[in-house]
């Protein structure tokens, strides 16, 4: 049974890795599109619309980090081997998918987000402070995600 | 603090005057002209400056020249160190010196008859690429081309294209309408081509006859430029040396265009500017009006503009009449904000929110502490805090004579910086766990140990309890500031009623919460329970004032107290803090930890560790710079601001000299 936790602490860091990065590539590729847009009229915005473009990539390293945080737990990253139970690794899956599950959504709203806020910007520059606010509006929900699988990673006791 | 008192101006100039007060009032840059029509209590017209479409027009030229020059233009200074600072000082005076010795005009006829040679040139060379194009087609084309161009007396020609498969049967049928009367051309097209080019030369009689045999072979006609004369080979040699020449030609313009440009673009950037100077001063006029010896202006003055104003006007004399108001409740001054060095670094980010309305409460004294503290608890992590103290300091170090919107946005991420390497320090993350992964590190350990107070890595519960009581802490501010501005506008309802029945029962709340987990004694638990019914008691029978009927105000008053759910969510959003904080370092010990695998492997192995520590930490370093400042601001913006503080307002922009390229040195004044 031993390798069977393993191996669902193992499924649970790859959800968590693999679905918010996928959800930050998407956000990140919305909002760059529209990027590209804006700067065909003006490159010199390059700055702002890269700014804007990386906000929805933050999801993917929340995933990474937990994916990370799940195989240190069970010793998979050198240092001794853990013994993990089937509902330890059970665990652990669970408590990956907050990330997973908030990672993968928040990422496509806030690359929407950014994508509208990049279009903003190109009609009135000044208002930088707001078109990056708005974005982070979204992330908030990603940061509780991962505060929910912080706690509940470090709640596991193997 | 605050908000800075304007009054309302009227300036009455003698026209004698009119030049060198406009000067006076930009070079103190302390009167924002009014928009017109605002007020039409003074009978007048609208008077442009006779010199304002002279200066207009002289702007214009000198935009085209700058854009049509500096392409061409080595520049020495970059453009972002210009925008930090690095301007060229000139005054008024030499700036109309320049003026008298530089003849834009003739040097924009100039620079427009390069440009206009330049378009032929290359419009000239494309035309030459679309008939060498043609050219390729028809390699073995040993027929002069006047024949189609022109014609002789009899012959006619015509080329063009036609489907490779027609091409036999065209070839077949043609040559029995020609019957020895022309002559006929086919290229031979390779296997892929789905087209070949033909041309026949025949005899006007027979004409008619050529082309209807051509239009049933589904030929298209190509038109040959008229300035084909010979055959393929001898046009071809014509056109190549046309080339060359206009390639020399376009090669020594563009070398005049650099020319000019060297010498010129300086002077004429400081042209520009100066031209903007004077044409701002004038425009300031368009927005007041003038009797036949007066002109009225109307606009803001701060407060502690007025004394440096009416000194700067005095040499004027009796010619000019300064009348001060203050403004009417119908007025909409705009606001200029006044901080103290401590706070000033922040007020960067309110204006980022939007500026107060005039006479509302600057929020930058106030969000400066919190926004310092949380962006260090965001980010985290000392090592990152060291590098951006270190960075922003060289920039401002290097460039000393920044614009302070500029150096504002600086201070702030210096002491952004520090504030991290506090917080970083005190939760003993140095570059991630820099310290303890690399054994080389160890004789640092004693000393980051000495500094630890707690690891939120290992406790990550006390640090969450840490952001919310910090969350809690900004709330209630928030409220307190927003219960002082009732109070100070004599809006005693909303100060008790909405903020203060908020506060009570929020406290009271808080209290009881904390009786039931046992932190407090169970004698504080009346008077929790007293507060929390007493506040929602005034919330509920304040609530619904403005409904109508006793039904409708008990409902809403009843429902508002649903908003302590806002207030939960609220404290909940600051347990970003440990989030993000936590996220810092923990990638940082995932980069030590990869560095540390890779160093294991033979040879490279260090090379590679080298490049993942400091490939990482940059990486990582900016990712969570901008997450640190984005949330830390967001907390402000969202949970702070929502409380009392609303923007809306309009930034006091006085006329001044607004350049781009040089700075104007202000030495007749203080």
């Amino acid at each position: 049974m031993e390798l069977l936790g393993v191996m669902l602490a193992i499924l649970g860091a790859a959800m968590a890795a693999g679905w918010a990065g996928a959800g930050s590539a998407i956000g990140v590729g919305i909002a760059g599109e529209s990027g590209a847009g804006v700067m065909t009229e003006d490159p010199g915005k390059f700055g702002l619309v890269l700014l804007l473009q990386a906000l929805p990539g933050t999801q993917g390293i929340y995933g990474l980090l937990i994916a990370f945080f799940a195989i240190l737990k069970v010793g998979l990253l050198g240092g001794e081997p853990i013994a993990v139970t089937a509902y330890q690794g059970l665990g652990i899956f669970f408590a990956c998918l907050p990330i997973a599950i908030g990672g993968y959504f928040s990422a496509i709203a806030q690359g929407k987000t950014s994508a509208a806020s990049i279009q903003m910007i190109a009609k009135r520059p000044e208002e930088t402070g707001k078109a990056v606010i708005l974005p982070a509006m979204v992330e908030t929900y990603a940061v509780l995600s991962l505060l929910m699988s912080i706690i509940l990673l470090n709640g596991i006791k193997l | 603090m605050a908000v800075e008192g304007i009054k309302k101006a009227e300036l009455y100039v003698h026209k004698s005057n009119l030049e060198e007060v406009l000067g006076a009032l930009q070079r103190t840059a302390s009167f924002e002209v009014a928009a017109s029509g605002a007020d039409q209590s003074i009978e007048g017209v609208v008077q442009a400056h006779p010199e304002l479409p002279r200066v207009e027009g002289l702007l214009a030229e000198a935009r085209f020249l700058l854009r049509f020059l500096e392409p061409h233009f080595q520049d020495k200074v970059s453009p972002v160190a210009r925008a930090l600072g690095e301007k060229e000082e000139i005054s008024l005076e030499e700036g109309e010196a320049l003026e008298k010795s530089l003849d834009i005009a003739a040097i924009s006829d100039g620079a427009r008859s390069l440009e206009r040679r330049l378009v032929e040139i290359r419009s000239e060379l494309a035309q030459i690429a679309t008939t060498e194009a043609l050219l390729s087609h028809l390699p073995d084309f040993s027929y002069p081309f006047e024949l189609i161009t022109s014609g002789t007396e009899r012959v006619r020609g015509i080329i063009g294209t036609m489907p490779a498969s027609k091409m036999p049967s065209w070839r077949r049928d043609m040559e029995t309408v020609l019957s020895g009367m022309g002559e006929i051309y086919a290229s031979t097209p390779g296997e892929k081509e789905q087209e070949g080019w033909v041309a026949v030369f025949y005899d006007e009689s027979i004409s008619d006859r050529v082309m209807e045999c051509m239009t049933a072979h589904s030929f298209s006609k190509v038109d040959v430029p008229s300035a084909l004369k010979g055959t393929t080979e001898e046009e071809a040699k014509i056109l190549s040396e046309r080339k060359t020449f206009l390639a020399g030609e376009e090669e020594r313009i563009l070398r005049e265009i650099a020319d000019l440009a060297e010498k010129r673009v300086l002077a004429i950037r400081t042209l520009s500017d100066y031209w903007t100077v004077l044409r701002d001063r004038y425009q300031a006029l368009l927005s007041g009006t003038s009797t036949e010896q007066v002109v009225v202006l109307r606009g803001w003055i701060p407060e502690s503009g007025v004394k440096r104003l009416t000194k700067a006007l005095s040499p004027f004399g009796t010619s000019v009449e300064l009348f001060l108001f203050n403004p009417s409740p119908d007025d909409s001054p705009p606001s200029l904000l006044v901080n103290a060095p401590w706070s000033l670094p922040f007020e960067n980010l309110t204006k980022l929110y939007g500026a107060p309305k005039y006479g509302e409460i600057d929020p930058t004294p106030l969000l400066a502490p919190f926004f310092f503290v949380f962006f260090g608890m965001c980010l985290g992590d000392a090592g990152y805090g060291v590098i951006t103290v270190g960075l922003f300091m060289w920039f401002m170090r290097k460039y000393g004579r920044m614009p302070s919107a500029f150096k504002g946005f600086f201070q702030l991420f210096v002491l952004s910086g520090i504030s991290t390497i506090i917080v970083g320090a005190l939760t003993g993350s140095w570059f991630g766990d820099l310290v303890d992964a690399f054994s080389f590190l160890s004789f640092l350990r004693p000393a980051k140990n000495a500094m630890l107070i707690l690891n939120p890595m290992e406790n990550p519960m006390d640090f969450l309890a840490i952001s919310l009581a910090l969350g809690v802490v900004q709330l209630f501010c928030g409220l307190l500031i927003a219960f002082y501005d009732a109070l100070r506008k004599r809006n005693y309802m909303g100060a008790f009623a909405d903020t203060g029945g908020w506060i009570v029962l929020l406290v009271g709340l808080l209290l009881w919460g904390g009786v039931a987990s046992g932190f407090l004694s169970d004698g504080v638990a009346l008077t929790a329970k007293i507060l929390s019914f007493a506040g929602a008691g005034v919330l509920v029978a304040t609530q619904g004032r403005e409904k109508e009927g006793i039904f409708g105000k008990a409902v809403s008053g009843l429902l508002s107290l649903y908003g302590v759910t806002s207030y939960l969510g609220d404290v909940l959003s600051y347990s970003r803090l440990l989030a993000l904080g936590l996220a810092t370092s923990a990638v940082g010990v995932i980069i030590n930890m990869l560095a540390g695998l890779a160093g294991d492997l033979p040879y490279i192995g260090w090379a590679i560790a080298l490049l993942l520590i400091v490939g990482g930490h940059v990486f990582s370093l900016a990712v969570n710079v901008l997450g640190a400042f984005v949330h830390s601001l967001r907390l402000q913006y969202v949970e702070f601001f929502s409380k009392f503080y609303s923007g809306g307002g309009t930034l006091f922009s006085p006329l001044t000299y607004k350049t781009a390229f040089v700075s104007i040195k202000n030495d007749s004044v203080e």
